[in-house]
């Protein structure tokens, strides 16, 4: 009988706030690097949303673990095999990578915006690391569902997008920001990565089979099915169709596609822990 | 590097008297448990962070050749993995293999992360509450770096659990093989024995009298940490995809507004 780490609702939250802040950040970087001036707006709040979700997730991390105060036991090691290790160290740097980002961003200085940007090139391969290794951590383990979920790192990835470009939307709808043109580019990015989560949600579950089953027919079905597929993903979709680029209701459909992916978090690792 | 040392633990002499997991907490001070009903006399159901050696009692349906149920007794340990993964999990360098080869949790650097737990192939790491560590069968570290065996092959009456060095228990074990299926035991194996095997052999191995799926031992346990290059690969690939979608839903396309103005 194998045993499970009871890696509960603070993990759930951390896993989630920790997709959101890769997630804000990769876009905020990519639209700062790629993007044009009417998306500076983007990159700001990402970037100054990644810096307290960030800190969230260490503390959230610290008051999970069986001794908090040997946190810092993490740091003494690195291994560069094992998810957990690499993990620790990554959420340290990454939390760099947002401060000096973040501080930048309230520049109007066109230097520091040029060093910004060239920071942001590198920090968003920790924003990518940070969204998808706590999928391949649990699919690192030896309890089944989890082991055999090898999609599980790229679906948090695609998940971490959504959910952060989400965020900033929400977060650009609530501070008035709304109105640019730059909000149409914003639903576009989150709706190409709701549809890479979807397929890769699509293939984890077929290649699962009967493994899937505390996902799909377990005591957390209904969660699963309506609350990540249709309130996270279906329902944002026909809204922003329907829509028609009204801001409110964008505005809502990034709010379910939030609740969609704590769902996510919240049905993976609680369906074959409780 | 000194020679291995290990645990055999031939089930076939195994009498279910339990002198070796009451040795083992005695010894190891691991305190009292409240029993619980599992339907027949093993207790407890499954490792605990306060019991490390546990004897399982398995009542195998048509077990025997005449069809009879089989009775089937086994003092169960941690396997001390020569490919641990839980000492690949753990990210403070707290589990460690020692010098005899055995696998032991340093309960002043572990943090409780409790990735261990979940990167045990068999179930054996446990969460203490109160100390807030893993905890798991130390193949009495104590004892064996004084030049005294761990105290439940101590206290085994039957030397169903015999401690050694593992080339020296690996042939003993061989021969004991043989000899059963010679006295009519014809589904008596060994697991864990074979070093070119499953987790690079297992330094507590065991011979059973039946498939090891009736001891609730999986057949071919698999280090978990042997997917982390195709689980990372593919989400380096999903990084791609979801990277290249942004890239281009923020790209400016020929509106000559491609200044970076901060």
């Amino acid at each position: 009988m194998l045993k499970t780490p009871h890696w509960e609702m603070l993990i759930v939250w951390y896993f989630f706030l920790g997709g959101i802040a890769g997630g804000a950040y990769f876009t905020a970087a990519i639209a700062d690097n790629f993007g044009g001036a009417r998306d500076r707006a983007v990159a700001r709040v990402g970037y100054l949303l990644s810096l307290p979700l960030v800190a969230v997730c260490g503390i959230l991390l610290i008051a999970d673990l069986g001794v908090p105060t040997r946190f810092m036991n993490m740091i003494g090691t690195l291994k560069f095999w094992d998810p957990m290790s690499i993990g620790a160290w990554a959420v340290g740097v990454f939390g760099l990578f947002t401060f000096v980002s973040s501080v930048l961003s309230l520049s109007s200085s066109a230097s520091r915006a040029a060093l910004r940007r060239k920071i942001g090139i590198v920090g968003i391969f920790f924003g990518f690391f940070l969204a998808s290794y706590t999928g391949v951590l649990l699919s690192n383990s030896a309890l089944p569902f989890w082991r055999d979920a090898r999609l599980m790192g790229a679906l948090f990835l695609a998940s971490g997008a959504s959910t952060g470009i989400a965020a900033i939307t929400l977060i650009m709808f609530a501070t008035g920001q709304a109105a640019g043109e730059g909000w149409g580019r914003l639903k576009r990015a989150d709706h190409v990565s709701m549809v890479i989560e979807a397929v890769l949600l699509i293939a984890l579950v077929v290649l699962l089979g009967a493994g899937a089953k505390p996902l799909v027919s377990g005591h957390y079905a209904t969660l699963f099915w309506g609350g990540l597929v249709g309130v996270g993903l279906v329902v944002p979709f026909v809204l922003d169709f329907v829509g028609h680029r009204a801001r409110a209701v964008g505005a809502l459909a990034a709010a379910l596609v939030l609740i969609g992916g704590f769902v996510l978090r919240y049905v993976v690792l609680m369906s074959i822990q409780a | 590097m000194a020679r291995t040392l290990a645990m055999f633990t031939d089930t076939s002499l195994c009498i279910g008297c339990r002198a070796c997991q009451v040795a083992c907490k005695q010894w190891n001070e691991l305190g009292l448990e409240v029993p619980e009903w599992t339907g027949g006399y093993q207790n407890h159901a499954h490792f605990t962070d306060k019991t490390f050696r546990l004897v399982r009692f398995i009542e195998e349906p048509g077990g025997k050749p005449n069809g009879d149920l089989a009775w089937l007794l086994m003092s169960d340990v941690c396997k001390h993995c020569a490919q641990a993964g839980c000492l690949d999990a753990c990210p403070t360098g707290a589990i460690y293999r020692t010098e005899y080869g055995t696998v032991n949790i340093n309960q002043d650097v572990c943090n409780g992360c409790r990735y261990c737990v979940s990167s045990c192939p068999f179930g054996v790491v446990a969460f203490n509450e109160s100390t807030g560590t893993a905890k798991k069968c130390t193949f009495c570290n104590d004892r064996i770096h004084n030049g005294l065996g761990p105290a439940c092959a101590k206290a085994c009456p039957t030397e169903s659990i015999q401690f050694g060095f593992r080339d020296d228990l690996v042939k003993k074990a061989a021969k004991r093989v043989e000899t059963l299926k010679g006295m009519g035991f014809q589904e008596a194996q060994l697991y864990g024995h074979d070093s070119a095997g499953f987790l690079g052999g297992l330094n507590a191995f065991f011979l059973l009298l039946s498939k090891p799926s009736v001891y609730n031992l999986p057949d071919n346990p698999r280090l978990p940490q042997r997917n982390v290059v195709v689980d990372s690969l593919l989400s380096i690939g999903s990084a791609l995809a979801v990277g290249l979608g942004v890239l281009l839903s923020f790209r400016e396309r020929g509106k000559g507004d491609t200044t970076h103005d901060a």
